[in-house]
């Protein structure tokens, strides 16, 4: 294996493809990197038991100035060392060589590295997906629609279901719902591209946000292909493959409250900052707990801690409607809630001090197509 | 005091505050001569018989007669029997205990809200403002010591002072029956003379340590500079500073907070299958999970404790994200830890299940309505 290549365009796919990679996984050639070099160009493996994400480099591609003199394909590991050794070369470029017993030669202007490799053929295969069942999602919106869900996975494994995003595709649209059990997300959309399949899948939070960094904004769409327990996102120069979750995931539709008995509309800047501020208090208290009244005309937050002190925030709102409620819930629920709206104010819907509460866009058509719901704390 | 480049300044006095330590007289044999006129002038010892369980256990308390023979607590059961072959001992029935405690405590509660319990035989009191408008706080230390005799028939010692560690060394220092009074003006010269180990947390080893470098008394220690008690002794060296210049800030806490709940027991003969073990275990679990219910707490660190024969013990914990909601997810944790770490070929003597990281059940979060 021999070939030349731009430093910074292969150290970019290097580092998507450690997106994948864990330096505390118990096979150790997962803590490497698989470098594959064929005609067409350079194919990079990093995987961990759950996600495997694969980058390519085209010698079509001007700027990676790719030049191929012979194929083959090597582990370096771990990559972490590797990608450092690459980002500290002196040149533009650099040349890569395998010689005799896995060792690859690093040069870059005046600068040589003899590394240790291992036999690419220790390293495990991903699985071979069948291309034509692959159907295509819209990446802004698919983007949205995990930013919007992927905050209230649960991140404990004892219910390792609720460690995901509940997908359900087809129909023309895309539903995402994730909860932890004290909160729940809940988004759909409609995608003209996905008419004709049909698929449920829980993907794990962790797959998610890793699928959502190697996502660029410039790509239209991505191809999706669902097999029994796998899930891979296609891009032109980037696969990921995650694992799915196994079980049933809990019915969540009867969950989201369909009555209301005070509701309040107001700016989202303006609810944020109050939160954030009472939560200062309440993060040094014991308990991370803030009160919300609603009373008179009067939105009142409140926080407290017994060894700093106390907060009031009066709240400006634009309407409100309803019964009097006093409400106490964890503000950073609320916090995460709110950064996932993109409009400039939301509709918060209560029933009582004891029941879930939703917050949803400001004049939204209905409690489904977006909701972010959230438990109270009961006080005594 | 100088740290490097700073200074700072002497710590000082605070003598406006009025403290009592209310220590009853041997306590738990005092109980039971009361209850058993017979006892009165016996050497009586709570602790289980040596003679009878083949020579387990500890004393929990002795009778002055009994500690005549040199008998104290927290010594062997077996050494006391030496010490005092004619000793009756009595095995200890903390609930009777318990409720006497609460009765003594009623009688507080009459002067004070400010308690603070060390033990249910000895408590602070902090009378600066108390329910009966007294300004001499030597009076309610008077009215309490009488009361809980003539409505108990029990005899207390209490330290009168205007800190807690001044008023623990007063009721200390003369007993049974004793009532001393260490006022602002005397403080310091009482202090001068009073044997090391009378300072509280100064135990055995720190007591070597004191006699090598001829600390005996207060006025040995008074010599010492706060900088080089700090080096020799590290933060108790500081606290032993402002102890013998009469300082002590703590304030009377009303609220013990539990850390740890728990309950653990010694077999006799060892155990040495996993059915027994784990049949103990659930039981022990539901215990443990039903005192806490009771007491409005819930915790999220379970502590599994055993004891192999040849007495290694050992401690595995584990800790859950949150609160463990049942006796059966306590004793589902508690399991998994005996089938991870135990060896029942060992043979098993003791176990014990705790759960720590306590907290009071003030506030839940309310879950959904999760079916699977």
């Amino acid at each position: 294996m021999k070939f030349s290549v731009n430093r910074l365009v292969f150290l970019d796919k290097l580092r998507t493809v450690q997106l994948a990679i864990s330096s505390k996984t118990t096979i150790p050639i997962l803590t490497g990197v698989k470098i594959e070099v064929s005609q067409e160009g350079i194919k990079l493996t990093g995987s961990n038991a759950d996600i495997s994400i694969e980058a390519f480099l085209e010698t079509t591609d001007d700027a990676a100035q790719l030049v191929i003199e012979e194929t083959g394909s090597l582990v370096l590991q771990p990559a972490r060392f590797f990608a450092d050794i690459v980002n500290k070369l002196p040149d533009e470029t650099f040349s890569f060589a395998t010689q005799d017993s896995f060792q690859a030669i690093i040069k870059s202007a005046t600068s040589s590295f003899k590394i240790h490799g291992i036999d690419a053929d220790n390293y495990p295969y991903l699985p071979d997906m069948d291309e034509h069942l692959a159907f295509k999602l819209p990446v802004q919106l698919l983007k949205q629609v995990i930013q919007q869900t992927v905050h209230s996975v649960s991140p404990h494994e004892t219910r390792p279901i609720l460690t995901g995003v509940k997908f359900d595709i087809g129909g023309g649209k895309l539903k995402a719902v994730s909860t932890d059990s004290h909160r729940l997300s809940q988004r759909q959309v409609s995608v003209a591209e996905i008419d004709h399949v049909e698929y449920s899948v829980v993907i794990p939070g962790t797959s998610l946000n890793e699928l959502v960094k190697i996502l660029d904004d410039e790509l239209e769409e991505v191809s999706v292909i669902v097999v029994e327990n796998q899930i891979l996102f296609m891009t032109e120069d980037t696969y990921l493959y995650s694992r799915l979750l196994e079980g049933n995931y809990p019915k969540t539709d009867q969950l989201i409250p369909t009555e209301t008995n005070t509701q309040i509309t107001l700016n989202i800047a303006a609810l944020r900052g109050a939160v954030e501020r009472a939560s200062l208090l309440s993060h040094a208290g014991k308990n991370n707990i803030v009160t919300l009244n609603v009373a008179e005309g009067i939105l009142r937050l409140t926080g407290q801690s017994s060894e700093v002190g106390s907060v009031v925030e009066d709240i400006p709102y634009i309407s409100m409607t309803g019964d009097p409620i006093e409400i106490s819930f964890n503000p950073d629920y609320l916090k995460q809630a709110l950064q996932t709206f993109v409009g400039n104010d939301v509709t918060i819907e209560f029933i009582s001090s004891l029941r879930p509460f939703i917050v949803l866009p400001a004049a939204a058509a209905n409690r489904v197509d977006f909701v972010q719901l959230i438990t109270p704390i009961r006080t005594r | 005091m100088e740290y490097s480049l700073l200074k700072f300044k002497e710590p000082k006095r605070r003598t406006d505050r009025k403290i009592l330590h209310i220590d009853m007289d041997a306590f738990y044999a005092s109980v039971e001569i009361r209850e058993n006129e017979k006892l009165r002038h016996l050497p009586v010892i709570i602790g289980p018989d040596p003679r009878e369980n083949g020579g387990h256990g500890v004393v929990a308390t002795a009778s002055y007669v009994a500690r005549q023979y040199g008998v104290h607590s927290a010594m062997s059961a077996e050494e006391a029997l030496r010490k005092c072959p004619e000793g009756i001992f009595i095995r200890p029935n903390f609930e009777r205990y318990r409720q006497i405690s609460h009765q003594i405590h009623d009688i507080f509660k009459e002067y004070t809200s400010v308690i603070q319990p060390l033990a249910l035989d000895e408590a602070y009191l902090d009378v600066t403002h108390n329910r009966i408008n007294e300004k001499s706080a030597i009076k309610i230390g008077r009215q309490i010591q009488y009361e809980i005799y003539d409505k108990l028939q029990l005899t207390s010692s209490v330290g009168v002072s205007y800190n807690k560690f001044l008023a623990k060394v007063a009721s200390d220092y003369h007993k049974p029956a004793g009532f001393t009074v260490i006022t602002p003006d005397q403080a310091e010269i009482f202090l001068l003379d009073l044997p090391i180990e009378a300072f509280i947390g100064v135990g055995t080893k720190t007591k070597e340590k004191m006699v090598e470098l001829e600390i005996k008394t207060g006025r040995d220690l008074l010599a010492w500079t706060q900088v080089e008690l700090a080096a020799t002794f590290g933060k108790f060296g500081r606290t032993l500073y402002k102890r013998v210049r009469g300082i002590d800030d703590r304030p009377v806490v009303t609220h013990h907070v539990r850390k740890s709940l728990g309950k653990e027991k010694t077999y006799i003969h060892e155990m040495k299958t996993d059915k027994e073990i784990l049949g103990q275990l659930q039981k022990m679990s539901q215990d443990v999970y039903a005192s806490l219910k009771k007491d409005g707490l819930h915790g999220k660190t379970v502590v599994l404790k055993y004891r192999y024969r040849n007495f290694d013990t050992y401690t595995r914990r584990k800790t859950c994200f949150e609160y463990i909601a049942s006796d059966s997810e306590l004793f589902l944790h508690v399991m998994n830890l005996w089938r991870e770490f135990g060896d029942v070929t060992r043979g098993v003597r003791l176990l014990g299940v705790t759960i720590s990281t306590l907290d009071p059940i003030y506030y839940e979060n309310i879950p959904l309505d999760l079916h699977m």
